[in-house]
């Protein structure tokens, strides 16, 4: 799977430089245990979950977290950060299997 | 004598064959095991380095007392630190009481932060304790539990 539903949200939508904000970013993931069993086939679903984020914030390296299959499905990660000028968010998140995948948002205090 | 011990094995294998009916005596299909697989105490000496985390009021933990969904259970940490470059939180670790990994996360800040505080959902297989470990930037360990109460486990 290329594609990754995800999404960052900023908390408030409107900020000025040197203020801090909650940042949340929601991932669309299935975070199998790969203890659990299929209800049709009885298999056992094989482990699939998010095992690290790190979210990068105009070329620094702001939070990094390791993520365990413990995480409820569509995982949520949410923190706060420093505005710090304009420029750019951007997470990048892998699973256990090797996805890789990477997601932006402009930064763009006002005032 | 022997009649007493004959009868006293018997009875224990009827008492093991009626609280386990759907197994079979011979070859169980073994349960599955998680390669992560790390009790409380173990997770905990591995986070610290064997160092003794201390119980502090600076580490607010947020959980349901009551989960309903033991799939989804809010977990909120937050910790009081002015988080300067000479005295913030390093990291905030979430941890579960008795699921196969009792890990959670492991969330590693930095003073761009501007606050300690960190929000996720977790699993939880069944009633236990939720404990937030933080790392503060001098090298100390600061500890807060909670129990929570699930109703329906969220393991799978």
């Amino acid at each position: 799977m290329n594609e990754r539903k995800s999404l960052i949200k900023i908390k408030p939508k409107r900020y000025k430089d040197g203020e801090v904000v909650k940042v949340s970013f929601m991932v669309m993931h299935p975070m199998d245990t790969g203890m659990a069993k299929d209800k049709k086939t009885k298999e056992i679903i094989p482990a699939k979950y998010i095992n690290s984020v790190k979210f990068n914030y105009n070329g620094k390296e702001i939070t990094h977290m390791i993520v365990w299959e413990s995480l409820s499905v569509n995982p949520v990660f949410t923190m706060y950060m420093k505005i710090n000028g304009k420029g750019k968010l951007t997470v990048t998140y892998t699973d256990n299997t090797g996805e890789v995948h990477e997601k932006s948002k402009k930064i763009k205090p006002k005032g | 004598m022997q009649r007493r011990d004959f009868f006293k094995k018997l009875g224990t294998v009827t008492a093991v064959a009626a609280v386990m009916p759907a197994m079979s005596f011979a070859a169980e299909a073994p349960k599955p095991v998680s390669p992560n697989k790390m009790d409380f105490k173990t997770a905990v000496d591995t986070i610290t380095g064997g160092k003794t985390p201390v119980k502090s009021n600076k580490v607010k933990l947020k959980v349901p007392e009551i989960a309903e969904n033991g799939a989804v259970v809010p977990v909120t940490v937050t910790v009081d630190s002015p988080m300067t470059d000479s005295n913030y939180v390093k990291a905030i670790h979430i941890l579960n009481g008795k699921n196969s990994n009792t890990r959670c996360i492991d969330v590693y800040l930095t003073p761009a932060n501007g606050k300690a505080m960190f929000a996720t959902r977790i699993k939880l297989g069944g009633t236990q304790n939720v404990t937030a470990l933080v790392e503060l930037s001098d090298g100390t360990f600061l500890i807060a539990s909670q129990s929570v109460k699930v109703t329906i486990g969220g393991c799978g």
